[in-house]
Order: C-alpha cells, then sequence, then structure tokens
C-alpha cells in the first residue's frame, strides 16, 4: 500500500513540475531558516546550562537609589561572598571575579600586547565553575598571590605551541604592579555559551583594592546554594546582613539610626540573587562581565523562523487545494473502487511527507551553505557539527514528518472529501476555484509579511534616529588612543606634540567618554556640610580637563568651562542638566554648593562649588535616561583624544603610531574613533534590523512564489472564459484586472490586518528606549504599498501571460 | 441479489426540487445482465449510482444479498464496494499517474491481497483482455478502446459478483463498443451479474432484460430472448 503511496506520490510531483518547485523551493528555505534561527535560539538558551550545578549557582545583585538616581548593580561588595558563607550554612561555596581592573599588558616576546579578556578570581574559582582542567593544578590553582589561570586560547597566544607540561610553572609578565605571575593549570576554553568570554584568570590577591568595605560594590560575586534551598527564602537573609554589616559602616559617615530612616528618605538598598541560567538572557545590569544576550530578541527571531515555515507550508496547502480539480477524479475513482477516507488521508500526507522530506534534504544543503553568512548576521560561531548535534539532529530528523502533516493536513482532509459520483460527473469544478480559507491563509502570509517589512522599517529608523540624534556631544572626528597612561610621565609631551601635526586640531584627555563600555566613576553628594539622607545625590563623576568640554562640543548653559586662569577650579565642578533638576536649584545653581568626600585627603568632606552646567548629553545608551553627572578638573589619562580634520586620516593615524612608537617603550598602540564606539552600543539592534530585513525578504519571496502558483492556475482555469471575453471585445487591462483584482483585495486586506498589529508590537520594542522615534504614517504605506507592488508584479505575469494568449488557440484548448 | 422496494432520491436547491427517483421497485437475480434505458435526466445514472452505493437514498429499501445496506455508513459502504462490486464508466476514469498495471492492481491493494497474488490476478485479468503488451503504459498512451479495456479489467480483478457499467460504450466507436459488450457477455455467462445504464439499444440487446425509465419511474420491462 505504501509503496502504491509512494509510487502515486513520486509520479504527482514529477507531472506537475511548477508546483513541485514552487512547494520544494518554499519549504527548503523555510526549513533552512527554520534551522539556522532554531540553532541560534538554542544556543541563546544553552548559556551556562552547561555547568552541572547551574540551578545552585545565583549571583548576588544590588540594587539601589539614593537621591533619586538609581543604580542596578551585577557586583556586590567584597566582603559579601565570604560572609554569606560563614553566616549561612545554605551557601555552600562562593567565588568572585574581579573584571573592574580592564584590561592588562602581557609581555609576549619582546612587546606587550593588550589582553582584555582577563579577570581576577578566588581559590574557589573551580568549585563553582567546574572549567576542565587538562594540565597543571586541578585542585588549587589559584591559592595565594601572582597565579593566572591559562585558557588553551590563552596558552596558543602567549606560549604558541608548547606542550602544555612544559608551561605550567613558567611566568607571565605584566605591566601591573605584580609583573610576574606564574602558569599553575591550563583549562579547556570556557564554554562559549558562558555568560563572560575569559581567557586568562589572575589571582584575587594581586588586586590593588582597599579591602574590607561593604559599601562599595565593585565584584561580581556567585554563590552555589547546597541543593534544596530556596533562593527567594534565603533572599529574606539580606535584611538582616544589612542590619549587622552595612549599616554601621553607613553610620560612620551618616547620622542615621536604622535602615528604615533610610528607606523613609524616598532610598532603597537591596540585595538579591540572580539565577546564573538567567543571566545571560535577562540581566542588564551595570558591570556586566560581558555584552548580553536579550531574551526579547530570542523570542522575535523564534516568532520568525515559525512564521517563515508557516508561510512555506501555507504555499503547499493553497495550491494543493486550487489545483485539487486535477486530482479529484483520482479520488474520485479510489473510491469507487473502495478506498476509505482515512486511506486517501494517509495517501496524500505521504505525498506532502515526501515533498517536506526533499526540502528538508535541500534546506539542510542551504543551511550548510548559508551558515557562514547567518554567523555574521547573528554573530554568532556556529560550526556545521553544532548545526547537527544530537538534540538538534533529532528535531531536523523529525521535519519531513512535521512538515508534512502541517502543509499536508488541510489539503488531505479536502481532498479526501470529495464525494465521486460528483467529481466524476465533473460536477465540482466551478466551485474548486473558490475557498474562502484558502483566502484566509493568503492573507495570513501577506500579514506577516508586511508585518516583518514594517519591523525591519522600525528598527532602521530608530537606528538612524540614534545616530542622528542631538545626544548633546559632537562624536565625529573624535580619534580616541587608548591606554596612553603607558606612557607614564611622557603623556603631555606626547599630547603636545601630537597637537602640533597637521590636521589635528584640538587633544584633551578622556579617560571617561560618553559611550557604553568606557570608565565610569560614581559617587555621593550632599547639599549640606553635614551629610543628611534626605539631601543626598549620588552621580557620576568624571575628572576632565579644560579642553574636554570644548573638544567634544558638549554646551555649556549656566556659568563656565574650567579654566587655568582661576587657581581655585580643582574645587569646583561643572553639573549637568539632571544633577542641577535632582538637586533641586532654583533658577541659578552657580554659586551653590555640593559636599563630598575630599579628593585628596581620606574620610574628609569637603564643599565643592558649581561654577557651570553643561547642556544634558547621553552618557549611556539612548536606551536610558540621562542621569545626573559632575565634572571635576583632573588628569584622566588612560585614555587621550584628538579632533581631527584631515583628508588623509589613515597617513595621520600612521605619523601618530611612529610617535608612539618612539615614546610608549614597548606598549601596544590602539586607537579607535568615537563615532564607531557610538554605533558599537547599538550592534545588537543593528543585528535585529538586518535579521528582521533578511528574513522579511525571504518570507515576501515564499509568499510571492504561493501566489505566482495560485496565479498560474487560476489563469489556467480561466483560460476558456478570458478567450471568450476576448472574443466578445475585452482589452488586455481589463483582462489583466480581472485575474489580479482578487488577489491584490486579499493583500490589501492582510495590510489592514498587519498594520495595527504592527504599530502595536513595534510601539512595545520602542519602549525600551528611553529616546525614541514615532512611527510615522509612511511606514505603513511603504509596507503595504510594497507588498501590494510585489504581489501585483508576481500576479500579473500569469495575467499577461494569459491575456495575451490567442483566443482561438485558448477556446480550442477547452 | 438486489432487491429495492420504492426507493425514492430528491435533488434540492435553493428554488427548485426534482424527483430523481419517485418509488422505483425492482429486483435482479444472481446472474442476470440488465439494461437500464432511457432519456437523459430520468435516473437511470442516479439509480446506478444508489445501487453500487456511490450515493445516498431519500426512502425506501436496498437489500442487497438480503442484507438491508440503506442505512450503511461510509465504511460499511466501501467494504462491500470493494468486495462486491466493480465499476466501469463511459469516461474510463483511469488515474493517470498510474501504469495500467498499476491501475488494474489498485482494487486489490485496498481489499489486501498479497503482493505475489496481485501480480498474478493482474497479469492474468491483463492477458484476458489481450492488453498484456500495454502493462507498462500509462492511460494517455493508450486508445479509448484499449482505456475501457484496462477499467474493464480493473472492475473484473477482484472478482466482484456484481458489475455496473454506466455507458461502457459510450466514449467508443462501434468496433471499439463491441469488444467491451462481448467482454461484458463473456464475463456474465462465468456468473458475474451485470447491471448496465446505456442509451444504445443496440448494446441493450446484449442483456437478458430491459428496463425502461421515464421521469424518475419504472415504465416498462422487456425480457429479451
Amino acid at each position: 500500500m505504501l509503496k502504491n503511496y509512494l509510487i502515486s506520490a513520486w509520479r504527482n510531483l514529477l507531472k506537475n513540475r511548477v508546483f513541485s518547485t514552487i512547494n520544494i523551493v518554499g519549504l527548503a528555505i523555510g526549513i533552512a531558516s527554520f534551522i539556522l534561527i532554531g540553532n541560534y535560539v538554542l544556543d541563546e538558551l544553552s548559556y551556562d546550562r552547561w555547568n552541572p550545578q547551574a540551578e545552585n549557582i545565583y549571583r548576588v545583585d544590588a540594587d539601589i537609589i539614593m537621591g533619586g538616581s538609581e543604580l542596578n548593580l551585577a557586583v556586590s561588595s567584597d566582603p559579601m561572598g565570604a560572609t554569606l558563607k560563614k553566616d549561612y550554612p545554605q551557601v555552600k561555596e562562593y567565588v568572585r571575579l574581579y573584571g573592574s581592573s580592564g584590561s592588562k599588558l602581557i609581555k609576549k616576546g619582546d612587546e606587550f600586547i593588550n589582553e582584555p579578556r582577563l579577570v581576577h578570581a578566588d581559590s574557589t574559582l573551580l568549585r563553582v565553575f567546574p572549567f576542565e582542567v587538562i594540565a597543571g593544578d586541578a585542585l588549587h590553582p589559584l591559592d595565594g598571590p601572582n597565579k593566572v589561570i591559562l585558557s588553551e586560547t590563552g596558552v596558543k597566544k602567549y606560549f604558541g605551541t608548547l606542550p602544555y607540561q612544559d608551561i605550567i610553572g613558567k611566568t607571565l609578565e605584566t605591566d601591573d604592579k605584580n609583573k610576574l605571575y606564574t602558569v599553575t593549570a591550563i583549562i579547556k576554553d570556557v564554554p562559549h555559551n558562558t555568560h563572560f568570554y575569559v581567557d586568562l584568570f589572575f589571582s584575587m590577591q594581586n588586586v590593588d583594592y582597599e579591602w574590607g568595605s561593604f559599601l562599595s560594590n565593585n565584584f561580581n560575586t556567585y554563590i552555589l546554594l547546597e541543593p534544596g534551598t530556596d533562593p527567594i527564602v534565603f533572599q529574606k537573609n539580606f535584611i538582616g546582613f544589612i542590619n549587622k554589616y552595612i549599616l554601621p559602616q553607613v553610620q560612620q559617615f551618616m547620622p542615621m539610626k536604622s535602615m528604615d530612616e533610610f528607606t523613609a528618605a524616598g532610598n532603597k538598598l537591596v540585595y538579591f540573587l540572580y539565577p546564573l541560567t538567567d543571566i545571560h538572557l535577562h540581566s542588564n545590569r551595570v558591570a556586566e562581565l560581558d555584552t548580553n544576550g536579550n531574551i526579547q530578541y530570542v523570542y522575535i527571531f523564534s516568532a520568525v523562523a515559525l512564521f517563515i515555515l508557516l508561510i512555506a507550508c501555507v504555499n503547499f496547502m493553497n495550491l494543493s487545494t486550487a489545483r485539487s480539480s486535477s486530482r479529484a477524479r483520482e479520488v474520485g475513482v479510489r473510491k469507487v473502487l473502495g478506498t476509505e477516507r482515512k486511506d486517501l488521508i494517509i495517501q496524500f500526507l505521504t505525498e506532502s511527507t515526501l515533498m517536506a522530506g526533499i526540502a528538508t534534504g535541500l534546506g539542510i544543503v542551504a543551511a550548510i551553505a548559508l551558515l557562514p553568512y547567518f554567523n555574521d548576521l547573528a554573530a554568532k560561531s556556529i560550526s556545521i557539527p553544532e548545526l547537527f548535534s544530537k538534540k538538534w539532529i533529532l528535531i531536523i530528523l523529525m521535519l519531513p514528518l512535521l512538515v508534512g502533516i502541517l502543509a499536508g493536513l488541510y489539503p488531505a482532509f479536502y481532498l479526501s472529501a470529495f464525494q465521486p459520483i460528483a467529481v466524476l460527473k465533473g460536477r465540482l469544478s466551478g466551485t474548486l476555484n473558490k475557498s474562502a480559507f484558502r483566502s484566509v491563509l493568503v492573507v495570513f502570509q501577506f500579514a506577516t509579511s508586511i508585518l516583518l517589512i514594517i519591523a525591519a522599517i522600525v528598527v532602521f529608523n530608530q537606528l538612524k534616529y540614534i545616530q542622528n540624534a542631538s545626544i548633546g556631544f559632537n562624536k565625529e572626528q573624535v580619534l580616541i588612543l587608548n591606554g596612553t597612561n603607558a606612557l607614564g610621565t611622557q603623556v603631555d609631551a606626547f599630547k603636545n606634540e601630537i597637537s602640533g601635526l597637521n590636521g589635528v586640531i584640538a587633544s584633551t584627555y578622556t579617560g571617561y567618554l560618553p559611550v557604553s563600555n568606557s570608565s565610569r566613576n560614581d559617587n555621593t553628594f550632599f547639599k549640606d556640610a553635614t551629610p543628611d539622607i534626605n539631601r543626598g545625590l549620588n552621580m557620576q563623576v568624571w575628572t576632565i580637563d579644560e579642553d574636554y568640554i570644548t573638544l567634544l562640543g558638549m554646551e555649556i548653559i549656566q556659568g563656565r568651562n574650567f579654566s587655568k586662569e582661576y587657581g581655585t577650579d580643582s574645587s569646583a565642578v561643572i553639573l549637568n542638566e539632571s544633577a542641577v533638576k535632582l538637586l533641586n536649584y532654583q533658577q541659578n545653581a552657580l554659586n551653590e554648593k555640593v559636599y563630598g568626600s575630599s579628593r585628596t585627603e581620606q574620610n574628609k568632606f569637603v564643599p565643592y562649588h558649581v561654577v557651570g552646567v553643561v547642556k544634558d548629553f547621553n552618557f549611556e545608551s539612548l536606551r536610558q535616561k540621562v542621569g545626573p553627572l559632575c565634572f571635576f578638573l583632573g588628569k584622566s589619562s588612560w585614555s587621550t583624544s584628538f579632533k581631527v580634520k584631515s583628508a588623509d586620516v589613515q597617513n595621520l593615524i600612521a605619523q601618530i603610531e611612529t610617535k608612539w612608537k618612539s615614546m610608549a617603550n614597548g606598549a601596544p598602540f590602539s586607537y579607535r574613533f568615537l563615532d564607531q564606539s557610538f554605533d558599537d552600543m547599538y550592534r545588537a539592534e543593528q543585528r535585529v534590523g538586518k535579521i528582521a530585513m533578511t528574513f522579511s525578504i525571504l518570507a515576501i519571496f515564499i509568499a510571492c512564489l504561493g501566489l505566482f502558483g495560485l496565479a498560474t492556475y487560476i489563469a489556467e482555469q480561466r483560460t476558456k472564459e478570458i478567450g471568450i471575453r476576448k472574443v466578445l471585445g475585452a482589452e488586455i487591462t481589463g483582462i489583466i484586472g480581472l485575474l489580479s483584482k482578487d488577489f491584490i483585495k486579499l493583500v490589501c486586506i492582510a495590510a489592514l490586518i498587519a498594520f495595527p498589529l504592527g504599530w502595536f508590537l513595534m510601539n512595545r520594542w520602542l519602549q525600551e528606549f528611553a529616546f525614541r522615534i514615532n512611527i510615522a504614517w509612511w511606514v505603513f504605506l511603504v509596507a503595504g504599498l510594497s507588498a501590494i507592488l510585489i504581489a501585483l508584479f508576481t500576479v500579473s505575469f500569469q495575467a499577461i501571460k494569459a491575456a495575451l494568449m490567442n483566443p482561438v488557440k485558448s477556446l480550442r484548448t477547452e | 441479489m438486489i432487491k429495492i422496494t420504492d426507493l425514492e432520491k430528491t435533488y434540492r436547491t435553493e428554488e427548485v426540487e426534482t424527483m430523481a427517483l419517485n418509488k422505483v421497485s425492482f429486483e435482479v437475480k444472481t446472474g442476470e445482465f440488465i439494461a437500464i434505458m432511457g432519456p437523459s435526466g430520468c435516473g437511470k445514472s442516479t439509480l446506478l449510482n444508489i445501487l453500487g452505493l456511490l450515493d445516498d437514498m431519500d426512502g425506501g429499501s436496498y437489500m442487497f444479498n438480503d442484507i438491508e445496506v440503506a442505512k450503511f455508513n461510509e465504511r460499511k459502504r466501501a467494504d462491500l464496494r470493494k468486495h462486491n462490486i466493480g465499476f466501469v464508466f463511459q469516461s474510463f476514469n483511469l488515474i493517470d499517474e498510474l501504469s495500467v498495471f498499476e491501475n488494474v492492481e489498485l482494487p486489490l491493494i485496498y481489499t489486501g491481497v498479497k503482493s505475489d497474488e496481485r501480480k498474478r490476478r493482474v497479469e492474468e485479468v491483463l492477458d484476458k483482455m489481450q492488453i498484456m503488451h500495454r502493462r507498462n503504459h500509462f492511460p494517455q498512451q493508450l486508445s479509448g478502446g484499449q482505456q475501457q479495456r484496462v477499467a474493464v479489467a480493473r472492475a473484473v480483478v477482484n472478482k466482484p459478483k456484481l458489475i455496473l457499467a454506466d455507458e461502457p460504450t459510450g466514449n467508443l466507436d462501434s468496433s471499439n463498443g463491441n469488444e467491451v459488450m462481448q467482454l461484458l457477455t463473456d464475463l456474465n455467462e462465468q456468473g458475474t451479474t451485470i447491471i448496465m445504464v446505456t442509451h444504445s439499444e443496440h448494446d441493450a440487446r446484449y442483456s437478458h432484460r430491459i428496463v425502461r425509465m421515464l421521469d424518475g419511474r419504472t415504465v416498462m420491462e422487456n425480457i429479451l430472448v
């Protein structure tokens, strides 16, 4: 029986080449998209799950509100981990990772190279994150200072192909004051699906830090709870913890009786546990170890993959039922010969499964061929073996069956329901052309496609808006040199020399920059000489020089810039508008004072007078509101920026590099442009935009394939009608209109459904941005019109062919 | 073998109600060869479809081998059809995607006959219909006469007790038509009951009895010698 089904399916496939090609190509594209996006989604969902203890590991995070400014931290204080372990038996182990010292220069051969992928870690590292040790000390590799664990990639970078056993015991030289670190262990690379990407783990003891403060939060702290511990219940312990350890330290500099007083003033200090496996997709907090993913995009991409596959399945449903008249007689005959309906359903499902099987084969080939492009598009590094990993290959092998049933079920029920006498007497043919359900399916295809077009346009518009938004500073033509503190005492001389080069207009030290992944520093200030929590404000504190504001094109709206002419500027501050607002200064902020810790003497509280107010500028991504910020005068020389205006920037950079090499003592030369760093903040959105665009094009293409098929069959079936109309004097344009009208009507309905849905969904996406566009009416017009035009183009191809046919011929064929 | 009593069938559209069969009664004995004749629209094809269990009846009784089949559900009807009835149509109704052999094999597949046995029986019947040399051809590659012989082969391959033929020679020239009528006569002589709808007096003369219909009623029976 099955053989008979397969034979009949195969011959049908060959006989209807157009139909089969449309279906197979559409399904193959759908399946390739599904495989690629499915891998992306699985990879995103797999983060940190490789860790066998993942379910019991939590990061200790803090939410702090002080003086109206809010901090959501991925870090906590240095004694946090050890104190929790000491006080609570539920805490089995803890480990701190310290990444705040940024990159190090590490000696390789004769030169130092910049190494960003490093952290300092506690000796308990491997007990919480059991990375596989392939050489050296597997138990206590970080016990004691001056030790380092290398990953295989780290080994390759600094020791080349030396055998692993020979590397254990060797030293790495760095630019920090400890200089030499002994390699104690080599581990397999940290799995790519870990929320941090590190090649070197240094001893925690080597961090230059004032240990013991519960008030500075700088350590990513992970705790391993005993199995069965309820994290929600455990979190309640933090209230007692704060009273026992944090309050006494706060009281040392602020008269405060209890934490209730602190909270009553509108402030907040909360510690809580963030599940390890949620970090990658859900956490977007200050001081993350790496840029995390976003669950929203996982949802969006999953939906896109499913929709594309569905659109391809819809083609099969539509074309199968549209051309059902050619199968109707077969159904009739088989039924007369005694076939039951269920056998016919199985027969048609066999056909759709066979087609889906061929499409799956092609889809797999396409997925392999397109993998490099997809990796590029989605910023992944999925390999071909990963594409067909154990858990995934099962799904892929099931695809022909799943897709076959999904696509074939409706046609199978539809076709198998024909009454034999009706079809054998040819009584059905008139009613086969029109099917309400088929119209619904076409509407679904185009509504989805239009939705994707709207999404792509809105994402691109928002990106364009961000790039051109008035961000309060000028990011163009600013060349940033990194690590200029390596020049030591020479840094001023270097800056002056470069400023003298032709094409360099101005220079400034830019340790703090208004783009993400730049240094940050915050502190709490008060309006009075005695700290009162009701009158405090936590804000960003950036040390800048006199040229900073001018070079970055920021606008001073009150008062003045720092100036060498005033000897008192070392105790002056310039505030941004948000700080002025939060400090509640009326009208004139000038001559007001803010009080804070002395910059020169420990534990001393001193006044700073406000000399200027700078217009708010976006110093974080436009997703966030502008927070309070103040500038101090000083020299943050770990990065230096130059305003350049040169026709030959590359040549200018080469000149700067030459100068650098003569003064920098082997330190690596590294530069970037401010506008590039600015764009880097929106990589995720750019990716989403590109992915939405790519897949909306694919979706439209598949939908049009289907439309083309439908138009072909409808034109074929109406050949006689067209012939008669032409004989009676119909114009060609009239006939094209006749054949296209119905389809265009459907696309218009699809547009009407997609518009409000697109508006709603894209507005929700835009809510992520504090600074965002309003979706303009023309977005819908463009999306709708392009879908209609593409559909019209597709349909009219067949319509014109039919309309141009010689009526004598078309009448004779009937 | 067949006994119908007061058979009724009405076709309804929104405006018109047409009585296709109006209290038709007759009996067919095993081994008989009956021709049903009448002008277009008299209800003869409707009668044949009901006899073949392809269509529902609105009233009356239909006994097939002493079993009332009027109230059979779809499954029981399909079962009765595939084991007892063979069909021959005016337009042959072969499946274009299947070869001659596969078309004839189809009823045997549906009745669950094993592969070896199927091959033997299909070859036997193709041989008998003198169409063996065309076994691997597809319907479009055959002449009308050949196609109808394949259709007859398909109708008889399961050795049905009853063959229903709906104008079996309607699409054929006279010599091909005669051949097909001879085939049916031979089958009848070997014991198969045949009910045939036809417009042709010539074809009707091959039968034992002619039932004439008009406006949904049987009006006359001619018994031929």
